[in-house]
């Protein structure tokens, strides 16, 4: 039976990619532009960053669907095309991946809120969510990520939706997180054990942590997630602040050996899934897997 | 009730986002025939202020924000009509536009600090998001605003934030209205070097600068 990425991640670490958005944009996404939309217009762009990350060495990349939701492309007018764009996305990565290597299909936040901050209900949400991840199921996704979520209601709503729409796909769901003095929490207030908890018993297969805090402050986080689970946990940070030069040149505040740096005391803290997430590159992967490769960070068989 | 009761009432109702607490205090402060700039000042904006430091602490999250603010709108939803009905002019601390840039249709930093800003007692002119840079102008000299305010989350569209204050430079508007920048990729050393007088990095942060540049 073929290998899934699941039984991988009980080998060894498990390499993701780095940021897919930023690469789209160096590669000339015009400002206002929905960069799902480039999956049916430059499909060959997408294409070509996906093969860089595998080239890299990522086991497995996200589709270009973060914003795949008909709720999110509502903003751009293209919320009756969901279902193509994010088929569309998986079809590119398959295209991409080399035998035996990975497809992630991504599921971002919506970028509105549920009842009563917003005017979401969960139907709507999980209807939304649904429809993205079916159709990256039959684009030829291997799993699903539920990535940078801000509220675990929401999250909860995709995971719910990505398990009955793509039975067969095992679901990761990462949150995003600040630090505060009383420990970790999202925009919505949820800390780290709560979160672990409810999305476990939602039948998550590996929970975790991704952008807004840097490779070093990860570790801590990963930490904290250990100490609350014992599934596999997926750690994608960020490489700091961007900060943006008056020549318009965007920098990290974590150098490419900083940021590379923190990935073994991240996988030593117990992530099973690494990868980077803003302002990581291929370069970023390439240290990471080196790293993973010459077998000296080892492999927690905490699961 | 005496009024110190009440005002502490009203600052719990607020803190605590109980929102017929709120309407019910300025119902009793119109009854009883108090200031109502008072009550405002004395009973509600401190609530408002001890929900930003929360928020700032990390105690508070954004449902808790959005419930206090609700509940000062509650509250001002009592008290602003009985002013208008006794001709009392409102006190407002300045008028804000603000609005998320061109090209970035991010808006949940951008409608706390408007909420926030309204809380605290600014008019807020709230553009929505993806905004041409001209269109600030236009607001902000037909209201004839004191503050605008530019958010953008993505590194690309933030460039839009130095791009307007270029802009109102060649419209000989520079120094006219005090600019205040935010968002994920901004930071205190991007809103300097772009000639951006103001700069939060939370929407509690950026009441307190903004007070600061209308000089309160």
């Amino acid at each position: 039976m073929k290998q899934t990425i699941l039984d991988l991640v009980r080998e060894r670490p498990v390499l993701l990619d780095g940021g897919l958005g930023s690469e789209i944009i160096a590669r000339g996404l015009p400002q206002g532009a929905c960069p799902e939309a480039w999956n049916t217009e430059r499909p060959e762009t997408i294409k070509a960053i996906h093969a860089s990350y595998y080239e890299a060495g990522s086991d497995a990349v996200s589709t270009n669907s973060f914003g795949g939701s008909r709720i999110k492309l509502a903003a751009y007018g293209l919320e009756a095309r969901a279902a193509e764009l994010n088929a569309a996305a998986a079809r590119i990565a398959r295209e991409a991946a080399p035998a035996g290597r990975f497809v992630g299909g991504s599921i971002g936040p919506t970028g509105k809120f549920l009842k009563p901050q917003g005017e979401l209900t969960e139907a709507e949400l999980e209807d939304a969510f649904a429809e993205q991840a079916g159709a990256l199921a039959r684009g030829g996704a291997d799993f699903l990520i539920v990535e940078t979520q801000y509220d675990l209601r929401e999250a909860l709503a995709a995971l719910r939706a990505a398990r009955s729409a793509a039975l067969a796909l095992p679901v990761f769901v990462t949150l995003t997180f600040n630090a505060y003095p009383r420990g970790y929490f999202t925009l919505m207030g949820n800390g780290v054990a709560a979160v672990a908890e409810a999305l476990e018993k939602e039948g998550a297969s590996a929970v975790g942590a991704n952008c807004t805090l840097d490779s070093r402050e990860f570790v801590g986080l990963v930490a904290a997630f250990r100490q609350a689970t014992r599934l596999p946990i997926v750690a994608q940070a960020n490489a700091g602040r961007p900060a943006l030069g008056t020549d318009g040149e965007v920098a990290y505040s974590q150098s490419l050996e900083e940021y590379v740096g923190f990935v073994p005391a991240i996988i030593e803290a117990g992530a099973n899934v690494v990868g980077g997430c803003c302002g990581t590159r291929p370069e970023h992967i390439r240290k990471m897997s080196e790293l993973i490769h010459q077998g000296n960070i080892g492999t927690r068989r905490d699961q | 009730m005496n009024k110190e009761d009440l005002y502490r009432s009203m600052r719990k109702a607020i803190v605590e986002g109980d929102k017929p607490a709120a309407r019910q205090m300025a119902l009793e402060a119109v009854r009883q025939g108090l200031d109502l700039n008072e009550v405002i000042d004395k009973g509600y904006v401190p609530g408002i202020q001890e929900v930003g430091d929360l928020w700032g602490k990390g105690e508070y999250f954004l449902p808790e924000l959005i419930t206090s603010a609700e509940c000062m709108k509650a509250a001002m939803d009592v008290l602003q009509p009985e002013m208008t009905k006794a001709n009392v002019k409102s006190r407002s601390l300045g008028k804000v536009v603000i609005g998320t840039v061109e090209g970035d249709i991010h808006d949940i930093g951008k409608n706390l600090v408007a909420s926030m800003l309204q809380a605290n007692g600014f008019e807020v002119i709230d553009l929505g998001t993806d905004v041409k840079l001209e269109r600030f102008i236009e607001k902000a000299e037909a209201v004839g605003a004191d503050l605008i305010c530019l958010s953008a989350l993505l590194t690309t569209t933030m460039a839009n934030q130095k791009k307007f204050i270029d802009l109102l430079g060649t419209r000989g508007l520079g120094g006219k209205y005090k600019v205040l920048v935010g968002g994920a990729p901004a930071t205190r050393k991007w809103a300097e070097s772009i000639g951006a007088q103001g700069y939060a990095e939370n929407a509690a942060l950026a009441v307190r600068e903004a007070k600061a540049l209308v000089g309160r």
